[in-house]
């Protein structure tokens, strides 16, 4: 179970929630957000693949959408999964640690969309990260998390992004449409009005 | 640059002057009041100041006391834990020193600003000169002065050779030692040591090179750091590293995908004598693929020998001890099992501190604040660590429920508790060895302590602008040495006819360098030879030395 060090910095040193590791992915989306840490609505950016931008949330356009890489793993009740085998469903899958603070925040809305959308076949997946297996299912059961959630000791699912869209901090969600293309990715909390819209315009396009 | 006017069809010597006339970069800086100019003027005045040679030798002192800092203070690039401990020791001062950047002196906005204005300053330097050395290097040997017994050096002797085949003689033979000769009518100018202005342009070249270079990495590579526990493994990804400071145009999926597995880690010490308890050797033994699917490749890591991998070059920079637990809450479940590495807060007994937070125990959160012994002894009833290896380890702990303040989203740190809405538990404080186990009150559960696992901290660097950086120092190194080394001298040939039918020849001798010397001797033996080649030659009426094509120079 490896706490990083990162999370013990950022507070020591008293920086603002965004963090060294968030400022690429400031910096990737193209919606430029002056704002902190706190979601702000910005105005739609014209041209570019993406098309509207809250603070650490990036919306590709249906045409600009990257291919979500292979995605293979053992779930941490021990069973594998394919995120392949979920082609036909919009698929969000979430990558999370149990010590991580923003992901404890962002659980209990992540937990109820899923209840919430599991009748419209949405399927939810997390990828846990840097966390011991004993740790990540007391969080599930904390949370009442239903979904399952791949172990990912090593980072190989996070690197099997970096390719196309790497989750460029903790939490990171990403929404994949039906043809297992990338519709949208937040990094940082994730609230459940946010996740919901973006998730409902995946699901009925 | 805006100063630099080139007349592309102006000749050598209008561009020699041309260049005299623009701003004389890294001279002394003119003073001159720039008022009446306004604005152009002003501006013109800055940029001169800018790219004087005081400025320039000001900005270089300031970047090098700017750089002080970093060796004084712990830097969060190099060494976070350490930044960590000094905000612990100063927690007034730290702050104080972060907002002023001392923490990250290389990433601080003033040092950028330094760095930034001396890179102008250069370039507001060296190109011009560049130019003017360019216009130099390619320029002929001046007209011959009138009276060459003027010159420093001088001879002069007769000759029954009549002028022209003189001084065709004299011009073939300087031809022949390389000299770049110039041939008019009743003279001969000849100028050796061009490799000085190759050597001068090859230095202010190769210190652009520099330059950019630096800037190169700045912009395109990036620093890291990551703690790893032994039988662990990481990936090279944002999500996997601690701390990551990428360039301005880095981007998370221009990371290398390695992958890096710590099989053993293993530190020696001293056992005896003065330097016990210091270090001997620490080696960390690695398995690491370039990119997923690839093959798995060994790797002995020890410190100053980094690994390097696609580029990227891995160093180990500190290690520690991370004892492992297993926390069982009150409803029986088990809610952490693993290691939680620990922070050394000295290096001669290696004593360590931590924290174990159990975010989702039942009832009740729980936290623990721990100090790792490795090597536990009891002095006067206070226990200490006496050695840094794991010789008789065990971990005190005291136990805290109620609420961590994790699940508001505020990033905290892994290594203190915050105790503010945590209660402590009334537990007997004594320290457990591997197998011992807390009994927490009121059924909050139990935590079993099952030992210990040594973590290491890697730094990963990549910078793409350092093998140019590397190449362009030693031209650096290589043009000052020729500059050096190289004298620029000129050597002038009349011819007249005298008095008796005779013909006088004047040789006179001109070293361009301050640090002449040596010289003297070279022009004694040229004029002896000249002489040698004016009287020994053959006359060959039919040859005239204006055929004779005076060859390229050096």
């Amino acid at each position: 179970m490896f706490r990083p060090p990162d999370y013990a910095r950022r507070a020591a040193v008293g920086a603002a929630l965004a963090p060294v590791v968030l400022s690429a992915a400031v910096v990737l989306s193209a919606a430029a957000c002056g704002g902190g840490a706190t979601a702000q609505q910005t105005a739609e950016g014209n041209g570019s693949s993406f098309v509207s931008g809250t603070y650490g949330t990036t919306v590709f356009r249906p045409g600009a959408r990257p291919v979500a890489p292979q995605v293979t793993g053992t779930t941490l009740t021990g069973t594998r999964y394919l995120l392949s085998a979920d082609r036909g469903a919009v698929v969000v899958l979430n990558f999370w640690g149990s010590w991580c603070s923003p992901c404890r925040e962002e659980a209990p809305a992540l937990g109820a969309l899923a209840r919430h959308f599991s009748a419209a076949g949405v399927r939810f997946v997390g990828v846990d990260i840097r966390d011991d297996t004993a740790s990540a299912e007391a969080f599930m059961r904390t949370f009442r998390i239903g979904y399952p959630s791949l172990n990912d000791p090593s980072d190989a699912i996070a690197l099997d992004f970096s390719g196309t869209v790497p989750p460029a901090g903790i939490p990171t969600t990403l929404v994949i449409d039906r043809s297992g293309r990338i519709a949208a990715r937040i990094v940082g909390t994730a609230s459940y009005d946010g996740l919901e819209a973006l998730i409902t315009s995946v699901e009925r396009a | 640059m805006t100063g630099l006017r080139i007349p592309p069809e102006a000749g050598p010597e209008e561009r020699a002057t041309e260049f005299a006339d623009a701003a004389e970069p890294h001279s002394q800086a003119s003073a001159r009041p720039a008022g009446r100019f306004g604005v152009a003027g002003w501006l013109r005045w800055g940029w001169r100041q800018l790219t004087s040679m005081r400025t320039a030798l000001i900005l270089l002192f300031l970047l090098a006391v700017g750089s002080v800092p970093g060796s004084l203070l712990p830097q969060e690039g190099s060494n976070p834990e350490a930044v960590a401990q000094y905000y612990t020791a100063h927690p007034k001062l730290a702050p104080i020193l972060a907002r002023l950047s001392l923490f990250n002196v290389f990433g601080a906005p003033w040092f950028a600003a330094i760095y930034l204005l001396l890179f102008l300053s250069l370039v507001g330097c060296v190109l011009p000169r560049t130019v003017r050395m360019v216009g130099s290097a390619r320029q002929p040997p001046p007209r011959a002065p009138r009276h060459l017994a003027r010159l420093p050096l001088s001879v002069s002797y007769r000759t029954e050779q009549p002028p022209e085949q003189a001084l065709a003689s004299a011009a073939r033979l300087l031809s022949g030692k390389r000299f770049r000769v110039r041939a008019e009518a009743d003279w001969v100018a000849a100028e050796k040591g061009y490799l000085r202005e190759a050597g001068n342009l090859l230095f202010h070249i190769a210190l652009l090179a520099v330059l950019v270079s630096i800037g190169l990495g700045g912009l395109y590579g990036y620093k890291a750091n990551r703690l790893l526990v032994a039988g662990t493994s990481f990936s090279n990804t944002v999500t996997a590293l601690d701390v990551f400071r990428p360039g301005r145009l880095v981007t998370p999926g221009d990371l290398q995908p390695f992958s890096l597995t710590l099989d053993r880690f293993s530190a020696s010490y001293v056992t005896s004598g003065t330097l016990m308890g210091q270090p001997s050797a620490f080696n960390a033994a690695l398995t690491y693929t370039s990119a997923p699917g690839g093959p798995s490749r060994r790797y002995v890591l020890t410190v100053n020998h980094p690994l390097v991998v696609d580029g990227v070059r891995v160093f180990l920079i500190g290690h520690g001890y991370a004892p492992e637990f297993r926390v069982t809450d009150g409803t029986g479940h088990v809610v952490l099992d693993g290691p939680v590495p620990f922070i050394p807060v000295e290096t001669s007994g290696f004593t360590s501190e931590g924290a174990i937070k159990v975010p989702d125990a039942s009832p009740q959160q729980l936290g623990f604040v721990g100090v790792f012994l490795p090597t536990t002894v009891d002095v006067g009833g206070r226990l200490a660590s006496a050695f840094p290896a794991p010789l008789k380890p065990s971990v005190s702990l005291v136990s805290y429920a109620g609420n961590l303040g994790m699940n508001s989203g505020t990033p905290q740190s892994v290594y203190t508790l915050d105790t503010a809405g945590l209660h402590q538990l009334a537990v007997a404080p004594r320290p457990l060895t591997a197998g011992q186990s807390i009994q927490l009150p009121g059924r909050l559960g139990t935590l079993t302590y099952l030992g210990y696992r040594q973590w290491i901290s890697l730094a990963i660097t990549y910078d793409p602008g350092q093998f140019p950086a590397l190449v362009s120092g030693i031209a650096v190194l290589g043009g000052l040495l020729l500059s050096f080394m190289v004298r620029r001298r000129r050597v002038f040939v009349r011819a007249r006819a005298g008095a008796a039918g005779e013909t006088i020849i004047d040789v006179g001798g001109l070293s361009r360098s301050d640090a002449a010397g040596g010289f003297e001797d070279e022009f004694s033996s040229l004029a002896t030879e000249i002489r040698g080649a004016i009287d020994g030659s053959p006359g060959r009426p039919e040859e005239h030395w204006g055929d004779h094509e005076p060859p390229e120079g050096e």
